[in-house]
């Protein structure tokens, strides 16, 4: 193979090489990005529920579990969430029954309304290190996570709102804690967020009447295959409970989430066909352009498979080249979508704020798309422009084989 | 067959769909001859070149080239006899525009296992022979007529090929040029025996090879 004669052709034809190579990296541009968006989406939805270790969410409602739009006139103090009625020591030991849950955590989580308006309380259990609202230790912007009862941590903006700094007292319904620490909550957890965080012992000693009551319980799955059986299993044995997963976000949200992994894949092979359809046929135009220098390459004695050599060295130098600017187009592409917030809707049950509360914090509730660079997705990014390349020179060698050397002579 | 017969065609004819362009001519050229053939314009001269030259195959007749049959030799089979055995000059040079006038002349040698600094000495040898030392590195579009009709005389060469093909290698080049061109055919013959078939309509061109072959309406006249 002849590289000079190659690279010659390649940079003196500038036109047309950047027509092709553009065409080849317009579809893997697109290739990679419908892919990379896609993945991103699948990623964000299961965010909330990565962000806390868990894989299903287990709830139990209030009865009439009908959430009001105003809030009742006797709401004032320390109460339980409508979506969060308290989950008996039978629905925990029921719960333990079930083979295939690998760790279990449990959480109290309290509302408490005054003249000032709301504030939700989250008692977390200390002793699952890695499950369940536990997991916000992660984000302490300030000091440390409570260790032990009469601790707390507050969030960040709601301690700016409320002017309270590390190490001050804050009394909650008579009740004194020491702030530790400060901590903000990030994208997509939602699932978790609450304006304070205590020792779930102190969280139940707020609540009046009360000694061990959860009513949250988050399950890590051994086999996360298995959530769906799990899930129905636990309607089973503990009826009238809601049950969460990743899916309950899925089901909720419209839009681009919906497009499985399958059928953006799908969908931007199609367009890459379509693109790759248009430069084979601009590439087989070129070369009708250039009969009668093939015709004089064979009058010079190139065999058939001399002049293939030389066109397929032509065709995957620019399939290369089309497929790296491609490569970048589309990581570029879908990094910029990945700059705008989207809104993830959380089911009600997992939407710990009040609902009537409009001022719920967003930043939990929209999300950046989590773009991410994926090895298997450039892989068969280069693997298709090789394939594009490949398939190119096969219909050109097809047609050049047709050009006749004698036809030289009569050409002016 | 004579040993010194280094062309043979015997009873050609070419047909293209209902119009028959050459008639069973019989025509041979010994080596060391140079042969010019001459006719109107549309007679079937080039037509007669690309069947001898292996360029084009006959619908009848039989063309045996360098002791070797290639009447029946397949289009692969032909291009790698050319490469070995036949040098071509045409009329409109023919040169590859994106390759310089050195690549050019080693073009043939492209498809060849050798080292690139044997195809380029051996280009820049015959350039230099052909008085274009100077003009080595120029693409074709900056070369004049008479210094593309050099590049692709030494490009001819390159193989060292037993005959050179010529259709009207003048034929696009003013007199003065065309006459330079004549000078260094006449002197490839003269001084290094070369065996040359040349394809004119110009008398005055023709009386220079040592025979002339006269067509008309596809045949051969004399
Ligand atoms: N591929 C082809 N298909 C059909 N007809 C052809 C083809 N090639 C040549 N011809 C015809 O054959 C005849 C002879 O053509 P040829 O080129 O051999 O003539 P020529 O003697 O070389 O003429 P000139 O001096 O003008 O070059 C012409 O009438 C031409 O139109
Ligand atoms: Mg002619």
């Amino acid at each position: 193979m002849n590289y000079r004669y190659i690279w010659k052709e390649i940079r003196h034809h500038r036109h047309r090489t950047l027509v092709n190579v553009l065409g080849i990296a317009v579809g893997i541009a697109l290739f990679v990005s419908i892919n990379a968006v896609s993945a991103a989406y699948q990623n964000a939805i299961s965010l909330p529920f990565k962000n806390i270790g868990a894989d299903i969410v287990v709830q139990r409602a209030e009865k009439r579990s009908l959430d009001a739009v105003q809030p009742p006139a006797s709401m004032r103090g320390i109460r339980l969430p409508f979506s969060n009625q308290i989950l008996s020591s039978q629905d925990m030991e029921n719960l333990k029954t079930i083979s295939g849950i690998d760790t279990m955590a449990t959480s109290l989580l309290l509302w408490e309304f005054d003249q000032g308006g709301f504030k939700t309380i989250m008692g977390v259990d200390l002793t699952a290190p890695s499950l369940g609202p536990i997991k916000v230790k992660d984000w302490l912007a300030q000091g440390r996570f409570p260790e032990k009862t009469g601790e707390a941590v507050l969030e960040k903006h709601f301690a700016k709102f409320h002017q309270i700094k590390l190490g001050d007292t804050y009394r909650i319904s008579g009740q004194s804690f020491t702030v530790v620490g400060l901590l903000e909550i990030k994208e997509g957890s939602q699932v978790a967020s609450a304006n304070i965080y205590l020792a779930l012992a102190d969280a139940q000693s707020l609540l009046v009447g009360s000694t061990r009551d959860i009513n949250i319980a988050y399950l890590h799955m051994k086999d996360p295959a298995q959530i769906d059986k799990i899930k129905t299993e636990i309607a089973k044995i503990l009826p009238g409970v809601t049950i969460t997963s990743s899916d309950s976000f899925l089901e909720l949200m419209g839009g681009m989430s919906q497009i499985s992994g399958q059928f953006s894949l799908v969908v931007s092979l199609v367009a890459l066909a379509g693109a790759i359809f248009l430069i084979i046929k601009t590439m087989i135009g070129n070369l009708v352009e250039r009969s009668r220098e093939i015709g004089i390459l064979k009058a010079m004695g190139w065999t058939n498979s001399d002049v293939q050599k030389q066109l397929i060295g032509e065709t995957f130098l620019q399939s290369i080249m089309g497929g790296f600017a491609g490569i970048v187009a589309g990581y570029l592409i879908a990094y910029l979508l990945g700059y705008l917030s989207i809104p993830i809707a959380t089911p009600w049950e997992l939407n710990l704020t009040p609902a009537f509360a409009k001022m719920a914090e967003t930043s939990a509730k929209t999300i950046h798309l989590p773009v991410s660079f994926s090895a298997v997705l450039t892989a068969a990014a280069l693997a298709l422009s090789f394939f594009a390349g490949g398939l190119a020179s096969y219909f050109m060698g097809r047609r050049m084989s047709k050009m006749k050397p004698a036809d030289i002579l009569r050409k002016l | 067959m004579n040993n010194a017969d280094i062309l043979m065609g015997t009873n050609l004819s070419k047909r293209f769909d209902n119009l028959e362009v050459v008639k069973d001519v019989s025509l041979t050229v010994k080596e060391g001859e140079f042969v010019s053939l001459v006719g109107k314009s549309g007679c079937g001269k080039t037509t007669l070149l690309s069947l001898l030259s292996g360029l084009e195959k006959p619908t009848k007749g039989k063309v045996i080239l360098n002791n070797k049959d290639i009447t029946g030799a397949s289009e692969d089979e032909l291009a790698l006899f050319r490469r070995d055995h036949v040098g071509f000059i045409f009329q409109s040079f023919n040169l590859i525009p994106t390759l310089s006038a050195w690549e050019n002349v080693a073009l043939p040698l492209f498809p060849i296992k050798m080292t690139g600094e044997q195809r380029s000495r051996r280009a820049h040898d015959l350039l230099n022979q052909m008085e274009m030392g100077h003009r080595i590195e120029h693409l074709p579009g900056a070369l004049s007529g008479g210094e593309k009709q050099r590049v692709a005389i030494a490009r001819a060469l390159i193989n060292n090929p037993k005959i050179v093909f010529a259709d009207e290698p003048t034929g696009n080049l003013d007199s003065v040029t065309g006459e330079a061109i004549m000078a260094i055919l006449n002197e490839l013959h003269k001084k290094k025996g070369m065996t040359m078939l040349m394809v004119t309509h110009a008398e005055e061109l023709a009386a220079s090879a040592d025979r002339v072959i006269r067509m008309k309406d596809g045949e051969v006249i004399a």
